[in-house]
């Protein structure tokens, strides 16, 4: 509507997408510097011989390719199931109002405080009597740990926008509740669940503790992993790789934000709804 | 996962085939003796730490594949960086599953000794064919209590001078000064022709610990006595301090957030003359600046007034966890990287950056390849363990990486604590950690 | 909560007939309990089992590898006296309120800039979310080489423009080091807030609004007297999601100073990783670590009420 946003609107949104960015312009020029350029430079803001050669080390040197394909894989797999199980606990939540759901949707809630820098310990003796350590695909429930209590609360508030006269003209046209839960309501959760998963595919994406702990093996590391402890040689980096990795991990995340970005503010907005 | 799982068998049926084909009945290659009786279908996984120059996995990798090569023990390699070595193998320890053999620093085995496979046979054996370990790595794979080998020592990779050597000679010096006081007239020559030197003060697990430790050392000053008794609050302590505060002020400012990265990138960028640091300054630069080069020397580090060399180094030492299921083929694994044959392109491929810690190996020849080298071969001797001069343990790794003694030095140079506060606050920290 | 109608309360005869399986699917006490709990198991086998394990071992002087035995409240009463883990505790409050403050500040004001549709507003909202998006360790690392004493970018931006006259030691002195921390956290975090007040302000009603302005409100009346108020339960549930991360935060830190200089970045999670597993003292590093969970169950029950009242 405002299309002649003028300097009000340029000059601080100009300053404030230049102090989020900075990071990010420093990354694509240190990975385009050479190490001698990057220690020696008359104007650190600036590359004067530019190169790729740290695009295409990493990806011919190391096992990059393989991190991303592990990470993409976990990220998939504990979005999808992290999904699927909150929105059937938020539906039953919400919808069902059984016994004890509403101590449920508090205890689900309170779970999220529970920091994991120092889960990991104890968690690590009960992946090891399950049989799950150095498994890649263990990552997966261990990082619905942490998205099912904000994918679980953020779906509870949007399917509580969501009006009852709906379920209710189902239910006196006879259909059973599992048909109302994946006829009725699941197309309506759409902008919720669009949210719930960019959200769970962000965390998963980079998380780095418990990807660096509880595998083992070379062939399991995922991107923040792989860069860190294969990059960071004892007190030489590789910071044109380290860099370089960095930027092209970030990518697939940015442009499933820019593709969905509405939709994750509809969803949000939707579960901030009375 | 099923892919994933598939590849391991791949790799696993390729090093059997392997052995299959080299004629011995489950693995033994025909000419192979080994010392130790390997279990059958064993199979090894290491975790080591990411070498700190990358010929070092190379050619671990390749002495690894040729022990596979030999006893048809195929060996998953896992490496993180050496600052999460720890992290993991304390969780090993504590819940019983992990790798079977792990490479790790200083204090490590002696946290969970009781976890432990007993490498005495392997350690005699090696101690016999080469000379015997430097005293310092006896300290960390020894246990004096139940004399026994917790530990095999690998070695150290050792910390040296490196200085530019143009500058030092418009400073005035022909050659590195060899003790305290002239590490002090030289640094204070360098800062006046605006080349100053830089030690990191910061929380840097490596270049931390080492020059402070020395330093302390060289004055006769301990963090503990024999008996484990808090002794760091003494006048020597205090000397040392002194030292360490006019040896800070010719410092470039802000060494005091430095880690281990940023003594080698400042040096690189030739804005620090001197450093103390590994051999991977000269070595990157052999690579990538060959301008600044040939200026580059190295020297052992000074000594201080007790007269005798006091360093201290980073030390690795591989350990067998019990629940290993094969550990007679992990310590064949472990005695098989530690022969010659094997150590020898292992150590001259990272050109001496991990100086071993059997003493027979000062005779590679890469030591003598170029003078600069050279004082690598030495640092092993006349060092003490962390912890000095009590027991190696617990409470020693506490204070080792709560980094007592590098803030003590931080306190009194860059945070404007006298060397008595210092020497006091260090005192009560370490009185917490021994409970005496 | 407002509804009043509860799913049971349905005419008997508009049940679906059907197998007793399928009857019994349709009711909601058996339905309910079945499909939370994948959700319910998840969370009790891998956080409240191994929490309740985190708990005993706080209780104990477990070391690494060692055996243990139960110490009662030692740990906790021990705490108390730990110079260390005090001014870890200080600065783990200073780093959040601060961090917190300035997220929200900035969130809000990036979330009005960002709520109309002038060209390119598309690109810009997405831009914006990079922090957020970006692996904390890497970023951390890109951070590191900005504040670095030697090479820093921004020292060399001010020199030349002659504010300053050598290197800033960001992160080498301990209040520069502090500040810094919490400018970093809050550039991670800012998009979150952004993100979710540009939600909270999509769902206010336009209306309400332009009734406002037709009424002779200016800008400023209109924030205060009716965004603002709107805003408060997003602010409530922002804030509490967001103290949760930051006073758990972990890896920032870690990356960035490992609790130094003198230990004057230490917070609650550092410490007690230092503790538990550099040092071995598990069940130290345990007490430390749990002795922030009163603190977070707090926040969440603000959190829990706040959203409640706000139905």
């Amino acid at each position: 509507m405002d299309r002649r946003a003028g300097w009000r609107l340029w000059l601080p949104l100009g300053l404030m997408l230049l102090f989020l960015l900075l990071p990010f312009y420093w990354m694509v020029l240190t990975s385009l510097k050479d190490r001698t350029e990057l220690l020696n430079t008359p104007n650190p803001w600036w590359v004067f011989h530019p190169s790729i050669n740290s695009f295409v080390d990493l990806l011919t040197q190391t096992q990059y390719p393989r991190w991303f394909l592990n990470t993409l894989y976990v990220s998939v797999g504990a979005t999808a199931l992290s999904i699927v199980v909150s929105y059937c606990a938020a539906f039953a939540i919400v919808r069902l109002k059984f016994k004890g759901a509403r101590a449920l949707s508090t205890a689900i809630f309170f779970s999220y405080v529970v920091p994991p820098a120092i889960l990991f310990i104890p968690l690590a003796e009960v992946l090891v009597k399950l049989g799950w350590f150095n498994h890649l695909w263990a990552l997966i429930p261990i990082y619905a740990t942490f998205l099912v209590p904000f994918c679980t609360w953020l779906l509870i508030g949007f399917l509580r926008s969501i009006p009852r006269e709906l379920e209710e003209a189902a239910l006196v046209d006879g259909a059973s509740w599992p048909r109302i839960m994946i006829k009725v309501i699941l197309p309506l959760s759409v902008p919720g669940l669009i949210s719930a998963t960019i959200f769970s595919f962000t965390l998963s994406w980079n998380e780095y503790l418990y990807a660096l702990i509880y595998m083992f093996s070379s062939d399991n590391k995922t991107i923040t992993v792989g860069l860190t402890t294969e990059l960071m040689r004892g007190d030489v980096f590789q910071w044109g790789q380290l860099m370089a990795g960095s930027l092209l991990g970030t990518l697939p995340v940015v442009l499933v934000y820019f593709f969905f970005v509405e939709y994750y503010v509809a969803g949000m907005s939707g579960a901030l709804k009375d | 996962m099923s892919d994933f799982n598939r590849r391991e068998l791949l790799q696993m049926t390729a090093a059997g085939a392997l052995a299959v084909g080299a004629g011995a009945r489950p693995a033994l290659a025909a000419d192979y003796k080994p010392m130790f009786d390997v279990e059958k279908g064993a199979s090894l996984q290491l975790l080591r730490w990411t070498g700190f120059i990358d010929q070092d996995d190379k050619q671990w990798k390749i002495n690894t594949d040729a022990f596979t090569k030999a006893t048809g023990v195929p060996v998953t390699i896992q490496e993180v960086s050496w600052t999460e070595i720890q992290a993991k193998s304390g969780l090993a320890a504590q819940i019983g599953s992990g790798p079977d053999v792990i490479m790790g620093f200083y204090d490590d085995p002696f946290i969970y000794p009781d976890k432990l496979v007993d490498v005495s046979d392997v350690c005699e054996y090696l101690e016999k064919k080469y000379g015997g370990f430097y005293d310092v790595a006896k300290s960390y794979g020894y246990d004096t209590e139940n004399k026994r080998w917790i530990g095999l020592p690998m070695g150290g990779p050792g910390a040296a001078v490196t200085y530019r050597e143009s500058w030092l000679k418009e400073a005035g010096f022909d050659s590195f000064p060899k003790d305290f006081d002239g590490l002090l007239k030289a640094a204070r020559a360098l800062k006046k022709i605006n080349h100053p030197i830089g030690l990191a003060l910061g929380h840097a697990v490596g270049d931390g610990n080492t020059w402070c430790h020395t330093l302390l050392w060289g004055f006769g000053g301990k963090q503990v006595d024999e008996d484990n008794k808090v002794a760091i609050d003494s006048k020597e302590t205090r000397e040392a301090l002194k030292y360490a505060k006019a040896l800070y002020e010719t410092m470039i400012p802000g060494t005091a957030s430095w880690l281990d990265v940023n003594n080698n990138q400042a040096f690189l960028a030739g804005q620090i003359s001197m450093t103390i640091n590994g051999i991977s300054i000269w070595y990157t630069a052999k690579q990538k600046f060959p301008d600044m080069f040939p200026d580059i020397r190295t020297a052992p580090q000074p000594i201080g007034p007790v007269g005798h060399a006091t360093n201290f180094n980073l030390f690795s030492q591989s350990f067998i966890f019990k629940y290993s299921k094969y550990p007679n083929a992990a310590k064949e694994y472990l005695r098989f990287m530690c022969e010659r044959e094997q150590m020898d392109p292992w150590v001259t491929g990272m050109v001496g950056y991990v100086t071993p810690a059997l003493k027979g190996y000062a005779d590679l020849p890469i030591w003598t390849k170029a003078p600069e080298i050279t004082p690598y071969r030495d640092v092993l001797k006349d060092n003490h363990p962390d912890g000095f001069a009590g027991t190696p343990g617990r409470a020693a790794a506490t204070a080792l990486n709560d980094f007592v003694i590098v803030n003590m030095f931080a306190d009194a140079c860059a945070h404007g604590s006298s060397p008595e506060d210092a020497a006091k606050s260090a005192a009560a920290k370490l009185k917490s950690i021994y409970g005496s | 909560m407002s509804d009043t109608t509860t799913p049971e309360a349905r005419p008997e005869a508009a049940r679906p007939s059907g197998s007793l399986l399928r009857r019994a699917l349709d009711r909601p006490n058996v339905l309910g309990p079945l499909l939370a709990a994948p959700a319910t198991l998840i969370l009790l086998i891998l956080l409240a089992y191994p929490l309740g394990l985190g708990l005993w071992l706080s209780l104990t002087n477990t070391v690494l590898g060692g055996t243990p035995s139960f110490v009662g409240l030692a740990n906790y009463a021990q705490l108390f006296h730990d110079p260390t883990y005090l001014a870890a505790a200080g600065y783990s409050v200073l780093y959040t309120v601060c961090s917190e403050g300035l997220k929200l500040t900035f969130g809000l004001g990036l979330a009005l800039l960002l709520n109309r549709q002038f060209k390119g507003y598309r690109a810009a909202r997405a831009i914006m979310l990079l922090p957020w998006v970006a692996p904390t360790v890497l970023s951390a690392l890109a951070w590191n080489w900005l504040l670095d004493p030697q090479f820093s970018a921004l020292s060399w931006l001010l020199i030349k423009l002659g504010l300053i006259h050598s290197n800033i030691d960001f992160l080498g002195q301990p209040w520069p080091a502090r500040i810094s921390l919490i400018i970093v956290n809050m550039w991670r975090g800012v998009p979150y807030f952004a993100m979710g007040y540009l939600a909270g302000l999509t769902a206010i009603p336009q209306s309400l609004i332009e009734a406002a302005q037709i009424d002779g409100a200016g800008p400023w009346t209109i924030f205060r007297r009716i965004t603002w108020p709107l805003l408060l339960p997003v602010t409530t549930i922002l804030l509490s999601f967001s103290t949760i991360w930051t006073v758990t935060d972990f890896q920032l830190i870690w990356t960035m100073t490992r609790g130094g200089p003198l230990d004057s970045t230490q917070v609650f999670t550092t410490l007690a990783y230092q503790r538990a597993i550099n040092g071995g003292a598990l069940g130290q590093g345990a007490a430390i670590a749990i002795s922030v969970i009163p603190i977070m169950l707090i926040l969440a029950i603000v959190a829990l009420r706040s959203t409640r009242e706000g139905k």
